[in-house]
């Protein structure tokens, strides 16, 4: 087989694929009261929950892919299958062409893991000193090592923190220095549990500058968890949507915010707070904040209700923008709550 | 191999810059474990005021009877410093979910589970039993020969694997429990029992009970080997004693593997 040819088919093979994955756990009920917790001493009732239920998906080379979904909806159980850390109920996984469960080395290489609570360096020492002991574990050639390390502590500006011990860190110091020592062996994939989980907005748009570089750079496929849009919108041109261990959604961004929501938002600023009259005029579901009206517009009518609302002359200024991401997927999360599931947080035994 | 070496030096590095972080936590820990020992002699001190050995003709007079005591320290202070500490957090990773980050390490798992901590302290009881070995050894009736000297380190290190063996059987439990905070008491109470000369063990209770800690959890042979190799003439029985030691510690190690890898897979980590 020529370069080319083989260049095309990694190209083309997919770095992870999944089929029919599910992981169900065998959860003891707790009943309450001095009692009932003694009788549980010798007869427990327990049942079977389902955190993943027959998940397909394959993901190509240097996709960003974020995997959203309600506390409890198997995002990362399914991270937690693709890392190996846990072996499903049925399903199989390929991840760089292994089986993430076998636990090869060769495998565990190739791929990083990073989890937004919960820390990996040596708690008590300088982050240097666990970049140290993953140079080793990972054997990193030395002058490799030091030409990595230097780049990603440059990208994130943590240079001057390397040999400060991480407990007298900030929790947006010790995630960037997470994310050094993650990506110090330059993984294939990258693994991603909330990542800008309690960081303030400064830490968070450095983190995403960095990832979007290294992704970039580098061809990392990347699968990212959170709760936060805006981490989303920064950095994913792919969506995939959990609930109660299904796939509810799996497409691009701008997709999602086409085939979920009916509306946009259309934001005037008038010269005077509104009279009821007035505000009952334009005919869509509104929010006056004063002299400012939010209306509701149906995506379709756009075009026709906007003249109109320009031929006022009250109206001093006008924003047309789509419906926030966060109210769609928070929609998205409660369409699918009505279902009887009794999916628990993550996957606690 | 090397690498393995390579890494649990890099280990063993950061707890020593750890500890030399926390001097004076370090320098408690070691005043704690020598005081508790020295309590521990100065009771078997006592106990020879009043009788010339332990157990009438068992042959544990003072002399051996240190070397007993001290070949015990020098074999629990290598578990102690090595594999304890790890062991002991194990407990806490497990259900805090800790573990997931060795899981992803392209590393032998029970090696770093086993292996990532480093208790130096614990090597001060390791040092004085090397001084009551040192003082014990030249007040035997009979000196141990050069065959004897070859063998005790490698009893000892059979020791040690047994131990090991143990402290790898009680950390899969951990894992399959999800909570084990009992993991140290549990290693206490069975230690308990190789601390003592296997004499002692007789009668209608002693003498099951010493063939279920010989043969089943063989914890008696984890000091008695090296210190009869030590303290009593190396022929007949005691080759016997040292290939039964050395069947146990292989033993020992290949079923807390195999009992560590079927735990590992049905590791079920925590929420985060």
């Amino acid at each position: 087989m020529d370069n080319s040819a083989s260049r095309s088919k990694s190209e083309s093979t997919p770095v992870i694929e999944v089929e029919g994955l599910a992981k169900e756990y065998r959860v003891h009920d707790k009943p309450e009261g001095l009692a009932a917790s003694v009788r549980s001493l010798f007869h427990r009732t327990s049942r079977v929950v389902e955190a993943l239920r027959g998940v397909d998906l394959r993901v190509g080379r240097g996709e960003f892919v974020a995997l959203l979904g309600p506390n409890g909806a198997g995002k990362t159980t399914f991270l937690k299958l693709l890392s190996g850390i846990i072996t499903p109920s049925r399903g199989t996984a390929r991840v760089l062409g292994h089986v993430p469960w076998v636990r090869e080395n060769e495998f565990r290489r190739r791929f990083a893991l990073v989890m937004g609570q919960r820390n990996q360096l040596w708690w008590d020492l300088p982050a240097a000193e666990s970049f140290r002991l993953h140079r080793e574990i990972y054997r990193i050639e030395p002058s490799r090592f030091t030409r990595v390390r230097d780049e990603l502590v440059d990208l994130l500006g943590v240079r001057q923190l390397v040999l400060q011990p991480v407990r007298e860190l900030s929790l947006g110091e010790r995630m960037k220095l997470e994310l050094v020592a993650a990506l110090l062996h330059e993984p294939e994939v990258l693994f991603l549990d909330e990542p800008t989980i309690g960081l303030d907005v400064v830490a968070q748009h450095t983190i995403h500058a960095f990832l979007r570089h290294v992704q970039a750079e580098r061809r990392v496929t990347v699968m990212l968890t959170t709760h936060y849009m805006k981490d989303v919108a920064a950095l994913c041109e792919r969506v995939i949507v959990i609930t109660h261990g299904d796939i509810l959604y799996d497409g691009s961004l701008a997709d999602i915010v086409d085939r979920f929501t009916t509306h946009k938002i259309v934001t005037l600023d008038l010269d005077e707070v509104p009279s009821p009259a007035r505000v009952a005029r334009y005919g869509f579901p509104c929010e006056v904040r004063g002299p400012r009206v939010v209306l509701r517009v149906d995506r379709g009518r756009i075009a026709e209700v906007l003249p109109d609302i320009l031929r006022d002359e009250g109206v001093r200024d006008v924003s047309v923008e789509d419906v926030p991401l966060e109210e769609i997927v928070a929609e998205l999360f409660r369409s699918t709550r009505t279902r009887p599931v009794g999916a628990p947080a993550g996957a606690a035994p | 191999m090397s690498r393995y070496l390579a890494i649990f030096r890099t280990f063993a590095r950061a707890c020593l810059v750890r500890d030399m972080t926390f001097r004076a936590n370090f320098l408690l820990e070691c005043l704690t474990s020598l005081g508790w020992m020295s309590m521990n002699l100065a009771f078997y001190l006592l106990v020879f005021t009043f009788t010339p050995e332990i157990g009438a003709g068992s042959g544990w007079t003072k002399a051996p009877f240190f070397a007993f005591v001290g070949t015990g320290l020098i074999v629990n202070s290598i578990v102690q410093a090595l594999f304890m500490p790890s062991a002991e957090e194990l407990t806490e990773m497990v259900r805090t979910g800790g573990l997931d980050a060795v899981l992803v390490q392209p590393l032998d798992a029970q090696f770093l589970v086993s292996m990532h901590r480093v208790d130096f302290s614990s090597f001060a009881n390791g040092l004085v039993g090397v001084g009551l070995v040192a003082w014990a050894v030249p007040r035997l009736e009979h000196a141990p020969g050069p065959i004897a000297w070859l063998v005790y380190p490698l009893t000892i290190l059979c020791g040690v694997a047994i131990l090991y063996g143990l402290v790898i059987m009680l950390a899969a439990a951990t894992i399959l429990m999800g909570r084990n905070q009992s993991l140290y008491d549990f290693w206490f109470y069975l230690t308990n029992f190789s601390r003592y000369p296997a004499e002692i063990y007789a009668g209608p209770w002693g003498g099951p009970l010493r063939a279920v800690c010989t043969f089943v959890i063989p914890i008696l042979l984890v000091v008695n080997v090296p210190a009869r190799v030590l303290a009593r003439p190396l022929a007949g029985e005691a080759w016997w004693a040292v290939v039964t030691a050395l069947l146990a510690a292989c033993a020992s190690l290949a079923v807390s593997r195999a009992v560590f890898q079927a735990a590992l897979a049905r590791y079920r980590s925590a929420s985060s």
